[in-house]
């Protein structure tokens, strides 16, 4: 069956069951629905290993009883009969839960359409493209040395459609495509093996350029041969983009989830109008930013993007807020539910995301403000340092405490990168990280929910190995 | 068996005979999960998934896979004609065939047994399991911020049918809970967080009330904000299983999958080598009882037996789907495991273990003049050449012996390799503990694992 035919069949049934629930004794109810198809090409240890494709389609409800208490039920069923069956499951769910404090739902409101969200293009692609772009991204990455091995990667083309039905008014949908492609690779040499590096482009159209991808890759492996393990010290540390996009950014959404601010779990909780970070620190949440790989009309649960600065000049001027958070601190929805939430949360992860699950915050394209000089800049102004291209480990959430290894650095003395590092470890506390930022590259890196520059900190703590 | 007889008669159609292999999975799968934040049901889900994912082989080269949540006759032929464009799309480009040992025909029908079915239980019982474990970790003092307790329950009916013969039926329930706190004095917080779950139903609370549980959790948390921060550098450490089930799975697991080891990885072409200290036997096995990774069959209808990777430091085998063990020139281990009908599988890891030694924990610590005893597990990650990081929840100093003052969490790293090299001693009873990875897709997993003693950088932000 075609995605027209599905999606058609989908937002009768989604609009049915939400005028079959109006009838009942609902206070609220809403419908989120996508249809989604997705092609990837993976690659394993040098070669395609598999071509996949994934065709998707589903609906969850949310529905709210009287004294707000709220329920969820979801299919990928795509039969009327199911849906509705659904609905009232939802339904029945929300009598027998418990009220949830300052529930709300969206209003109707006027999303202004974001641009360049969709391409025609990459709805269309076919897998052959796919092998291509994977073809070619594996020789770029292993023609730039033979000890350079394309270990892991993927092709993705992913088109779809999303859209939104509550009883206060909200109907709205939107169709995007999105394009990724992103290569692992490591080296090997005298039977010893390097670390992985990875690269990745985000696209809403199909202009990716494997040959780009394959090449920074296979340059960074080969950068990192011969390490050398280091000496503990306090010293300068420039994070580079991947490295701020991982850790750094838990840290940060953590600390400006609207949730975590009504709950006081937040270090920011009571910090709105403090400096709490360099003047050079600036950050916002663009949803609107057109091209924006995570932009969108209107966030996960019906309301208006928008672009929300959280942090001016080292100043927090805003938090992250959904209908729900906005509604317990009287102030404004930012529009940053989100259904989409990467990164590695056990229950997230078993239940699934877009119509399996009821919206969370999260940012939408979190941007730190470029600095003015490149990074090599910033590097050859360090006396002696670590350049972390990326690490690995968790950060603590609440604490800010981040304690990682660093699996892709360079030592750094008197301006100048001397080798790569073997083993080691960078701890400290993020918070006060961000009020000891001494310069901010010019160049930024877009992953899926950020676009960020490199960071260069004072006085992080360095463990030798 | 509805799903059984629209897969068999998509077997049946003529495109089966264009690929080497075809391997047919059927799916049906039910969630519940109840969260529970501060008391207040936040979310309580019911979640109806069913699809099903078709995969081939073609030209002896290659594998295409299509999966569709459609399940009428049609949708499925399309998806099995998907998987065969698809995999004709690469077959040219590679160079060597692949050509597998004939896999015998598997028809059979298996169900995890459940003591306490989840259908006895109402929407209530169920929204009471997550409460009642909030309501223990908030009696633990005014210090605890923040707590959230998570009910998931998983139940899943799997079928598998390949062109080989094979029909396979898996009936597979599992539960799992989820506790997080946070305890706030002042601008300072401490997390703990604990984490149950089996193949089996609710008599999962049987020897852990939920109540319980969200007690000693919320304690842990409440107690850190009154201790100091861990040291950095490298120590002797001795780990408890909580810790050692993230170890294990990461340090020694991951560079034990063949797909990850063929690229290069620390365990390279190191069969019948001594690999880690003489002490340390490390298996996987699908048919541990209760195990959160217990499954009798793979996504690919080959038995999730016990396989021998280490015995005492030497090296035995990698984990193996069909792929990687013909080219290895092996036996496949039982380790294609798929997350749901939607994606392709992958080599996983099942109940991974390690197999108990001699030392009591106290034996353990009295051989330690300075070190630390680590606890409780943050996660962590591993990379191709072994190299390794997660987190602990909390140590203790140990000093000439014995337990000393007690410590915050932090991250510790080092290179599996030549830390199983310094294991010198592998505590006697070893506990079952539920794990998870996102290797490409989810997974849940079970682990085996005593307390071990080894040396690792500490990367604490303490003196």
């Amino acid at each position: 069956m075609s995605l027209e035919t599905n999606w058609n069949r989908l937002t009768d049934s989604a609009h049915k069951a939400i005028r079959a629930l109006e009838k009942k004794k609902v206070m609220n109810a809403e419908a989120f629905f996508t249809n989604t198809r997705t092609t990837e090409v993976v690659i394993r240890n040098s070669e395609i290993i598999t071509q996949n494709r994934v065709d998707d389609s589903g609906v969850g409800f949310r529905v709210v009883a009287p004294r707000d208490k709220v329920g969820f039920a979801c299919t990928n069923s795509l039969s009327e009969k199911a849906i509705l069956k659904v609905a009232e499951k939802a339904f029945a769910i929300a009598q027998v839960s418990s009220e949830v404090p300052n529930f709300a739902l969206p209003e109707t409101g006027q999303p202004l359409k974001v641009e360049g969200l969709f391409d025609p293009q990459v709805a269309e692609i076919g897998v052959e493209e796919g092998v291509d772009a994977a073809r070619r991204m594996i020789h770029a990455a292993e023609d730039c040395d033979k000890r350079v091995i394309a270990k892991d990667g993927r092709v993705i083309f992913e088109s779809g459609m999303r859209g939104i039905v509550n009883t206060l008014g909200v109907d709205v949908e939107e169709q995007e495509t999105k394009a990724m492609i992103y290569l692992g690779a490591s080296g090997v040499q005298n039977g010893e093996v390097t670390g992985s590096c990875y690269d990745a482009l985000l696209s809403r159209a199909a202009d990716l350029e494997p040959e780009s991808v394959g090449k920074n890759v296979g340059k960074m492996v080969v950068e990192l041969f011969k390490p050398q393990p280091v000496r503990s010290f306090q010293g300068t540390v420039i994070f580079g983009p991947e490295a701020v996009s991982y850790q750094l950014f838990n840290v940060l959404i953590d600390a400006l989830k609207g949730e975590n601010i009504v709950a006081g779990s937040s270090a920011w909780a009571e910090k709105l109008g403090g400096i709490e970070a360099s003047e050079n620190f600036t950050v916002e949440d663009n949803a609107v930013l057109e091209k924006g790989f995570s932009s969108r009309s209107f966030d996960d649960e019906g309301y208006d993007s928008q672009n929300t600065i959280l942090i001016k000049k080292g100043k927090v001027e805003g938090f992250l807020h959904n209908a729900t958070s906005a509604n317990a601190l009287k102030t404004r929805n930012t529009g940053n539910a989100s259904r989409f939430i990467g990164g590695f949360n056990m229950v997230s992860a078993i239940i699934g995301n877009g119509y399996r699950t009821k919206p969370q915050i999260h940012p939408s394209n979190l941007i730190i403000q470029p600095g003015s000089k490149t990074k090599e800049e910033l590097v050859s102004e360090t006396v002696k340092g670590v350049l972390v291209e990326s690490m690995a480990g968790f950060a603590q959430p609440g604490s800010g405490m981040i304690s990682a290894q660093l699996s892709h650095a360079f030592f750094i003395e008197n301006g100048e990168i001397q080798h790569p590092i073997k083993g080691g470890m960078v701890s400290g506390i993020a918070f006060d990280w961000f009020k000891r930022i001494s310069g901010i590259s010019k160049e930024t890196r877009k992953f899926v929910n950020a676009v960020v520059p490199s960071l260069r900190v004072e006085e992080v703590k360095v463990i030798g190995a | 068996m509805v799903m059984f007889e629209s897969l068999e008669k998509c077997l049946q159609t003529k495109n089966v005979s264009k690929a080497d292999l075809v391997q047919l999975r059927g799916q049906e799968r039910v969630m519940t999960t109840c969260t529970v934040k501060n008391g207040v049901v936040e979310d309580f889900s019911n979640i109806y998934l069913s699809g099903v994912g078709a995969r081939v082989f073609v030209d002896g080269k290659s594998w295409g896979f299509s999966s569709t949540n459609m399940l009428d006759f049609e949708s499925i032929e399309q998806a099995l004609e998907n998987a065969l464009k698809l995999a004709k799309a690469s077959s040219e480009l590679k160079r060597q065939k692949t050509m597998f040992e004939p896999a015998g025909e598997v028809i059979v029908d298996v169900s995890v047994s459940v003591k306490k079915p989840l259908r006895n239980f109402s929407v209530e019982d169920i929204a009471d399991i997550p409460l009642d474990t909030c309501k223990g970790a908030e009696e633990a003092g005014s210090q605890v911020a923040d707590v959230k307790a998570t009910y998931i329950s998983i139940e899943d009916n799997k079928y598998f049918l390949s062109s080989e013969g094979s029909r396979i039926h898996q009936g597979i329930t599992r539960v799992l809970l989820f506790v997080d706190v946070l305890a706030k004095s002042n601008s300072l917080f401490c997390y703990a967080s604990e984490n149950l779950g089996h193949t089996g139903g609710l008599e999962l609370f049987d020897k852990t009330s939920p109540y319980s549980l969200g007690k000693e959790v919320a304690g842990r948390a409440v107690k850190l904000l009154n201790v100091k921060a861990p040291p950095s550098g490298r120590f002797p450490v001795v780990v408890h299983p909580t810790l050692c089930a993230t170890l294990l799975h990461e340090a020694i697991g991951h560079p034990l999958e063949a797909d990850l080891a063929m690229a290069g990885g620390g365990f390279g072409n190191h069969v019948g080598e001594l690999v880690s200290s003489e002490l340390v036997t490390v298996y996987d096995d699908g048919h541990v009882q209760g195990g959160l990774g217990y499954f009798a069959y793979d996504d690919e209808g080959v038995e999730c037996k016990r396989t021998d990777l280490i015995k005492n430091g030497v090296l035995k085998s990698f984990m193996h789907d069909r792929t990687s063990a013909t080219v290895t020139g092996v036996s496949p281990t039982g380790n294609a495991l798929a997350w749901d009908y939607s994606v392709e599988p992958l080599i996983r890891q099942t109940n991974i273990g390690i197999e108990a030694g001699d030392y009591s924990l106290e034996e353990m610590i009295e051989d330690v003049k300075e070190g630390l005893f680590l606890e409780g597990t943050c996660g962590g990650q591993s990379d191709a050449n072994a190299d390794f990081t997660f987190g602990f929840q909390s140590a203790r100093w140990i000093k000439n012996g014995r337990l000393d003052e007690e410590l915050r969490g932090a991250n510790v790293a080092g290179n599996a390799i030549e830390v199983f090299k310094t294991i010198d001693a592998v505590g006697r009873e070893a506990v079952l503990r539920p794990g998870a990875c996102g290797k490409y897709q989810f997974a849940i997993q079970g682990r085996v694992v005593p307390a071990i003693r080894c040396k690792m950088i500490v990367g604490g932000i303490g003196g």
